[in-house]
Parts: C-alpha cells; sequence; structure tokens
C-alpha cells in the first residue's frame, strides 16, 4: 500500500491551501484519513494518545448493525415468496433482498454524503464521521418498498434539519437518522405509517402488522388475536427470530439483541439507557395488562414480552436511543431517559388511537427532553457541592 | 486514618517500566533551573553570566512576593541566561565546579525541629531558598508564605505512567523525610496528610496522619486525595509538596544546607535499559540519558507521558519532575487502520474498542491517534475521573466562560493532571486538560 500513499502524497498539495481544488479539501481530508490514520501529532500534555477515535467508534456501530442487513436482505426476499405464494431457496432471497438494499443504501449515502460534504466545505472543518453511522441506520428503519425520491427529501432533511443547522454531529439535538424516519411518517403517511405492512415486489399488496391487529380490535384479548392471525406468523418465537414483514432491519430482535451485547462489550453504547428502557416498558405493560380488564381497549391486553418483540422498540432503544450526543449524557440521566423512553412507548402504543407504534415518537420526544434531565442531574450535584462549601 | 479504594481511573500499559533499582547517576556538567516552570511568578534575576554561585544560593525572585527566592541546585558558575519571547527568563544555566561550596545555614537536631514552631520553620524555608517546593491548592501555584494553611498534604505514592517508586526513593532518606514532615507539620493548624499505598516503610511515619488509598491512576495525585480525604471549598488553602522535597527540606533543617538529590526515573519505550537513577534537580537531560536510548526518531519528556513537558537531550530535567519519559515519534500511516477488526498488540484503548488487548504493555508514540471532533460522550471521560465532578457540564462552562457556573460545578477542586487521563482517552481527542488549565486561568484572573 506504500505506492498508493506515495500517489496521494502527490496529489495532497492540490487541495491544500493555494492549491487549484482548495475548495474541496474536507472532502480530499476525508477521503486521506479514510484510507490511513492520521500522523498528526499531539502537542501539548498529555503526549501520548488512547487509540480510539470517532471513526472507530462509529465504525463499531456499523459492525453490530450488519447482521442485521444481511438478515433484513433475506427477509425481504422472504416476504415477498410468502405474499406471492411461491417457494424460493435462501439465496435467491437473499438476491431479492440485496436488490431492494442497494438503491436505498446508495441514495441515502448519496443524499447524505452531499449535505455532510457541502457544509463541511462551507464551514472548513473536516467531514464527521457522524453522518456514517446515519447512513447505516436509514436504510434499517424505512420499509423495503419506500418511494427513493421520499428517501433523498427525508434524508437530506434529517441531515440538515436534524443536523447539521446545530453545528453538525455532536451539536444535534435529535437523532437525524430517526429525524429522517419522521419526516416520513408524518410527510407520506402512505408509505410507512405502521398499520399495514409492506411487502417488496407485489403491487397494492396489504396486510395488518402485529401491532396493529389488536390495535384494530375492541373488547378482544391482543394474545389469542395475534395466536390465530393467519396471513402472518405472529407467535413470540417467530417474531423473536424476525420472519415478519417491517422495516429492513428490525425484525430479527435475537440479532439486535446480540448488537446490544456487542455496543455494551465495547463500551460505545449506555447499557443503563438499554436497561432503563426495557424495565419503563415492561413496568408500563404490566400496569396496562393490570388496566385491561376495565376497557375494551384490546392494546391493553398485549403483555409485556409481546410488547418487547413487537414493532420497532428493540432497535430503537438499542441503536437509536443511546446514540451518545441526543441522549441524555449522565449517568442518572440515561436512567431516566430510558425508563422514560419505554414508559412512553407503551403509552402511544396502547392509549394513542392513531399510531400503533410508538417507539419513534417516544424517542424524539425524550430527545427533546434530554437536556431538561441532564439540568436537572447538573443542579442536583451543584446544590450537593453548594452545601458543602457552606459547612 | 481510612483506606479509599479509587475505582475509576486507568493505569496506561504503556512499555519500558523502570527496575526497581536505583543507579547512582554522574554528576553533571550542568544544571538549569526554568522560571517559567512556575505559575504566575514574576521573576526577578539576582545573578548574571559568568557570576559564581554557590550550592543555595538564590538565584532569583519572586516580584509579587520578593521574600520566595529560588535556591541554586549546584555550586559553579552562571553559564548562560536564555530568553524566551517578551523576554521571559526560559533557562539559568549553572557550570558545575568540580569542587562544590555550598550554603550552610542554621541547623537543628531532630528532636529540635518538634518545637520550632509555624514562623521559625516558614522563615528557615524561606532563608534556604527552598519555598517554592511547596505548591497550594487551588491553582498549583507557589503560595502565599503570609497565608498558612488549612492542611497539608503529601502524596506517598505515584501512580503515574512509568513513574518513581516512592518507596524505593525514600528508603535511604526515611531520617531526613520524617524531619521534613516534623518540619512542615508545623506550618498547619489543620492536619498533615500522608498517603500510602500500603504498609510501607512510609506507613510509619509519626506526626501526620497516615491514609491508604488505593486504585488505578491517577489515585496518587494529590487532587484526588485531597477530594476523597479534606476536599477544597472558597477560602480553603492546602499546601502540597512532593514526597522527595520534603527529605530535601527536611536536609535543609537537619544539615543546614540543601540537598539536591533526587531519584528520578529514565524510561519509556524508546529507553534501552528502563530504571531509576539518583540524580540531581534541574540535571541535564544528556546527564541523565547518556546512551541509554534506542536508535529512531524519539520525543525526550521532561516528566510523565501525561502531564510532561517536551524537551530534548540539551535539555533540562523540569524543578517538580521527576521522571524522564522517551517516547517514539512516529510518522507511519496505517492503511484503513480504523476498518481493521480483532485484537492488535500495537493498538490500545481502554475502551475496547479493539476487542483484545493481549499484550502486557504497547510501545505509545506520540500520534494523537484520530482527528479532532466534537464532543461524543461516551463517557470516555467519566470512566477515568475518580471524583464527583460533572467534567462535561464543566467542560462547557470553561468553554462558555462563565465562572460562575465554573466554581459551581467545582473547578477550584480540579487540577490539569487529574484530568490528563481525560485528554489521554478521549476519543474526540479535545484537550480536556488543557481546558481546564484555561478555566483555572480564568477562575483565578478574576480573583
Amino acid at each position: 500500500m506504500k505506492a498508493l500513499r506515495n500517489v496521494m502524497d502527490k496529489m495532497a498539495p492540490v487541495f491544500e491551501e493555494g492549491g487549484a481544488l482548495e475548495k474541496l479539501y474536507p472532502l480530499w481530508e476525508a477521503v486521506d484519513v479514510g484510507m490511513y490514520n492520521t500522523n498528526k501529532k499531539t502537542n501539548q500534555a498529555p503526549h501520548i494518545r488512547d487509540s480510539v477515535d470517532i471513526k472507530r467508534v462509529m465504525i463499531l456501530v456499523v459492525f453490530a448493525l450488519l447482521p442485521l442487513y444481511i438478515f433484513g436482505a433475506i427477509n425481504i426476499g422472504v416476504q415477498s415468496s410468502i405474499a406471492q405464494n411461491i417457494t424460493r431457496t435462501w439465496n435467491e432471497n437473499l438476491w431479492i433482498g440485496i436488490n431492494t438494499i442497494i438503491p436505498i443504501f446508495l441514495v441515502t449515502f448519496i443524499t447524505g454524503g452531499f449535505w455532510e460534504v457541502l457544509f463541511a466545505s462551507v464551514r472548513k472543518h473536516d467531514v464527521n464521521e457522524g453522518f456514517f453511522v446515519t447512513g447505516f441506520l436509514i436504510p434499517l428503519i424505512v420499509p423495503p418498498t419506500i418511494p427513493l425520491w421520499q428517501l433523498v427529501i427525508a434524508t437530506s432533511f434529517g441531515v440538515v434539519i436534524g443536523k447539521e443547522i446545530f453545528g453538525g454531529t455532536g451539536y444535534n439535538i435529535f437523532n437525524p437518522a430517526l429525524t429522517t424516519r419522521a419526516f416520513i411518517f408524518f410527510a407520506y403517511p402512505g408509505a410507512i405509517s405502521g398499520d399495514k405492512v409492506w411487502v417488496s415486489g407485489v403491487d397494492g399488496y396489504s396486510g395488518a402488522t402485529g401491532l396493529s391487529i389488536p390495535a384494530s380490535v375492541e373488547g378482544g384479548n391482543a394474545k389469542q388475536l395475534l395466536d390465530s392471525f393467519s396471513q402472518f406468523d405472529f407467535s413470540w418465537w417467530n417474531m423473536f427470530i424476525g420472519w415478519i414483514p417491517g422495516s429492513i432491519g428490525e425484525t430479527s430482535k435475537i440479532l439486535i439483541l446480540l448488537g446490544a451485547g456487542f455496543l455494551i462489550l465495547t463500551k460505545v453504547a449506555s447499557w443503563r439507557i438499554m436497561v432503563g428502557g426495557v424495565l419503563g416498558l415492561v413496568a408500563t405493560a404490566w400496569l396496562t395488562n393490570g388496566l385491561a380488564s376495565y376497557s375494551n381497549n384490546t392494546m391493553l391486553s398485549l403483555p409485556a414480552e409481546y410488547h418487547l418483540v413487537m414493532g420497532g422498540f428493540l432497535f430503537g432503544i438499542v441503536f437509536m436511543a443511546t446514540d451518545p450526543v441526543s441522549a441524555s449524557q449522565t449517568n442518572k440521566g440515561r436512567w431516566i431517559y430510558g425508563i422514560l423512553i419505554g414508559v412512553m412507548t407503551i403509552i402511544i402504543r396502547s392509549i394513542n388511537p392513531a399510531y400503533p407504534e410508538g417507539t419513534m415518537l417516544a424517542i424524539l420526544f425524550l430527545n427533546a427532553f434530554s437536556p431538561l434531565i441532564d439540568y436537572y442531574i447538573i443542579k442536583g450535584n451543584i446544590n450537593k457541592r453548594m452545601a458543602r462549601y457552606a459547612k | 486514618m481510612s483506606r479509599i479504594r479509587i475505582k475509576k481511573g486507568y493505569n496506561i500499559r504503556i512499555a519500558g517500566l523502570p527496575a526497581d533499582e536505583i543507579i547512582a547517576g554522574k554528576i553533571p556538567s550542568r544544571i538549569s533551573i526554568q522560571p517559567n516552570t512556575f505559575k504566575s511568578i514574576k521573576p526577578k534575576l539576582l545573578v548574571k553570566e559568568g557570576d559564581s554561585v554557590q550550592l543555595g544560593a538564590a538565584l532569583f525572585f519572586d516580584k509579587n512576593n520578593p521574600t520566595i527566592k529560588w535556591a541554586s541546585p549546584g555550586a559553579g558558575t552562571i553559564k548562560s541566561i536564555q530568553y524566551g519571547p517578551r523576554r521571559v527568563i526560559d533557562n539559568i544555566i549553572i557550570e558545575i565546579d568540580r569542587e562544590e561550596e555550598k550554603i550552610i545555614g542554621q541547623s537543628y537536631d531532630s528532636e529540635a525541629i518538634h518545637s520550632l514552631g509555624a514562623d521559625v520553620v516558614k522563615n528557615r524555608i524561606i532563608d534556604g531558598n527552598l519555598f517554592p517546593m511547596i505548591r497550594q491548592r487551588p491553582f498549583n501555584k507557589i503560595p502565599n508564605p503570609d497565608r498558612l494553611p488549612d492542611a497539608i498534604f503529601i502524596s506517598g505514592l505515584n501512580t503515574a505512567p512509568l513513574a518513581v517508586n516512592l518507596e524505593l526513593a525514600l528508603l535511604e532518606r526515611l531520617e531526613s523525610f520524617q524531619a521534613g514532615i516534623d518540619a512542615l507539620s508545623q506550618l498547619t493548624k489543620g492536619k498533615t496528610y500522608l498517603t500510602v499505598p500500603n504498609e510501607t516503610v512510609l506507613s510509619h511515619i509519626n506526626n501526620c496522619e497516615i491514609n491508604y488509598i488505593s486504585g488505578p491512576h491517577p489515585a496518587g495525585n494529590v487532587g484526588i486525595q485531597i477530594h476523597h480525604i479534606s476536599p477544597l471549598k472558597p477560602e480553603k488553602i492546602i499546601w502540597t509538596i512532593d514526597a522527595q522535597h520534603v527529605a530535601t527540606i527536611g536536609d535543609l533543617f537537619l544539615t543546614g544546607s540543601y540537598n539536591p538529590e533526587i531519584v528520578v526515573t529514565v524510561a519509556g519505550p524508546m529507553v534501552k535499559a528502563p530504571t531509576h537513577i539518583k540524580a540531581r534537580i534541574g540535571s541535564s537531560i544528556n546527564t541523565l540519558i547518556h546512551d541509554n536510548f534506542k536508535d529512531g526518531q524519539s520525543r525526550i519528556i521532561s516528566g510523565n507521558v501525561l502531564t510532561g513537558v517536551q524537551s530534548s537531550r540539551d535539555g533540562f530535567i523540569g524543578f517538580y519532575d521527576s521522571a524522564i519519559t522517551i517516547i517514539p515519534e512516529s510518522d507511519e500511516r496505517e492503511f484503513l487502520g480504523w476498518l481493521k477488526p480483532g485484537s492488535s498488540t500495537t493498538r490500545y484503548s481502554l475502551t475496547n474498542a479493539y476487542f483484545k488487548n493481549g499484550a502486557q504493555s504497547f510501545p505509545f508514540d506520540s500520534s494523537i491517534n484520530g482527528g479532532v471532533r466534537a464532543l461524543v460522550p461516551i463517557d470516555a471521560w467519566e470512566n477515568v475521573l475518580p471524583m464527583d465532578i460533572m467534567p462535561i457540564a464543566l467542560f462547557r462552562s470553561i468553554i462558555a466562560k462563565d465562572i460562575e457556573e465554573m466554581e459551581q460545578l467545582g473547578i477550584i477542586e480540579c487540577d490539569p493532571e487529574d484530568f490528563a487521563l481525560c485528554s489521554f482517552a478521549c476519543p474526540s481527542k479535545i484537550e480536556l486538560s488543557a481546558i481546564i488549565r484555561s478555566g483555572l486561568d480564568m477562575v483565578e484572573a478574576e480573583g
């Protein structure tokens, strides 16, 4: 790789100050440090630095997401086979999925990358790695049938309004990938409303998502309704494994849990948020189960373990809520933030009649509140200190 | 007495650990004192080039506090006085005579030291030109001698990477160390604290409160110990003295003269035979390292890798430093290094980002290992800061120059050295340690 390095060293002056393409320096810098580790040196104490950098942190999240891409691709094929009532081999299913995912992936990256580089060039800072993870997350949380033009508009909205206007990665209030999804959700409800399934390659095909089955029936028992549903296998075990229609990456709960373990092990994501979220969800679900007999709202009777494996909750709490920038940034705050996401998810799912799924809205809502949570945690720390100072 | 277990922090596994033995160093031909090492003083010279000075003679004084003078760590001729930009005195270099003459002043026997009283002790240290060995918290600067401290802290363990083993260094100087404690403890109406890692020779020292502290770096930092034992608050002043300097002050009382001996480590990945050396305060680095280093580009640091100052072979060890660390300066750029999964023996992180850090020690070089980015709070700072301080909130208040909030968040309890591990660990490569320094400077300027 020495030869490539030499070529790149020769090219460098073109992009540096005074060179013909100096305006494109941020793009060049991104390619340069993307190919080779930086050789920048410390110029003050401490003289040595840990090997971890933001690139490494981001790539670890991507490693955790890769199994979901593979499963998602196969599942796209499987669901389309079920819908058309034909049998295909694994390879054929995978091929159908890859053909669906690649355009979505490319469109997301080209759109997001364009805005990243544009803002970096105008602001004259390095291209952030932030979009790298956002770009990997967006295809996983959209349905395989998403029209690509909607994706272009939504990704632009997510990156520009969700992040860049606040100053870029590290300064954003909302998770940009979720902002993207929320944009599609509200602007094009036909494409992603969450009560109809999306199956690739079959026009006009319709069915109900797991969560919308109990939501659409009054006075029933949610578990029995799901078990007796014939169009898809909505048994607990199948939903845990993930062979159900849904957004591309959120169906396989077992792979999401593996990803969660990986992120906790590498200390990239906060386990407090994940555990808090699950606790909040389970506790609130038990509460609604207790209330179920006083109401004819079928959703109230959905058991906690079903809430866990249905919809996008696990994906959201593992990969979206733990975005370190938009989440709470204190450890106590992370508990509160996580628990409230769980609570809000159930409230929206069970009590709000408009939306069968509530994870996305719950996370965005708590994104907005996390600075407030942190404010009070920090205030508590200050008050404790002031009390000691006054002694 | 209490036992404190520090859980947060980290012992960086850097290669080149010094051997547990002390080699007698050669007497350097040159020594130096660097007035710009000392924070917030205005040095005014008492000597000029060509003067001959005795060991312990005053070289310069502080215009803000004219009683405080700096002793010459050797006898000889003032070889040169080097100035930096805006006539800042960088370096006073002394060429050592073969036969060194030293100033001999009032001495006391070890019993008499106990009953000298605060004024006599203070004036003897000031007259001996050794008062700059004492530093105060907050701000880690030379204190005003007129305001006696509320407590005195001496750390009996040094947990910094490749640092001196204090137990080893003080083993032969226990009598001087005890005398130093006896004298210094009279300077405060409060307690004199000595922290030790476990039952060592130092845990039998009298006239001070012994506290046991264990755990990874920065457990040995006096700032962390103060925070856990007798935390700072507004108007509270604590004096701190390096353990080896306590012995130096002890010698001043016992013998009446300045004994500039100090044990330093010469260590790091680029040192052939890392070891402890019995050296002299302000010694020339060339004398200390001689040919004890490996081939290749390297960086010589006076002090440890976390808090030291970049120097060179022609440089001198800093007044408060007891280590010379040599690390590689690497220019190599690894292809797609950020993508490389799996374990590694050359890349090291205190997150588990490289899955497995199998090797026992790593040849850390001076690379910053990444690009400077906005803060991404994955607890990298919190995990290495054993203080009840919220580093992110403090960081933001300093960036916003909000002095009131900095004080509320406890900045007066902080010192850059305690945050050095945060800078080390930060994935966004934020210089938190330097930012804490700038915050403290703002608070100090405000009064």
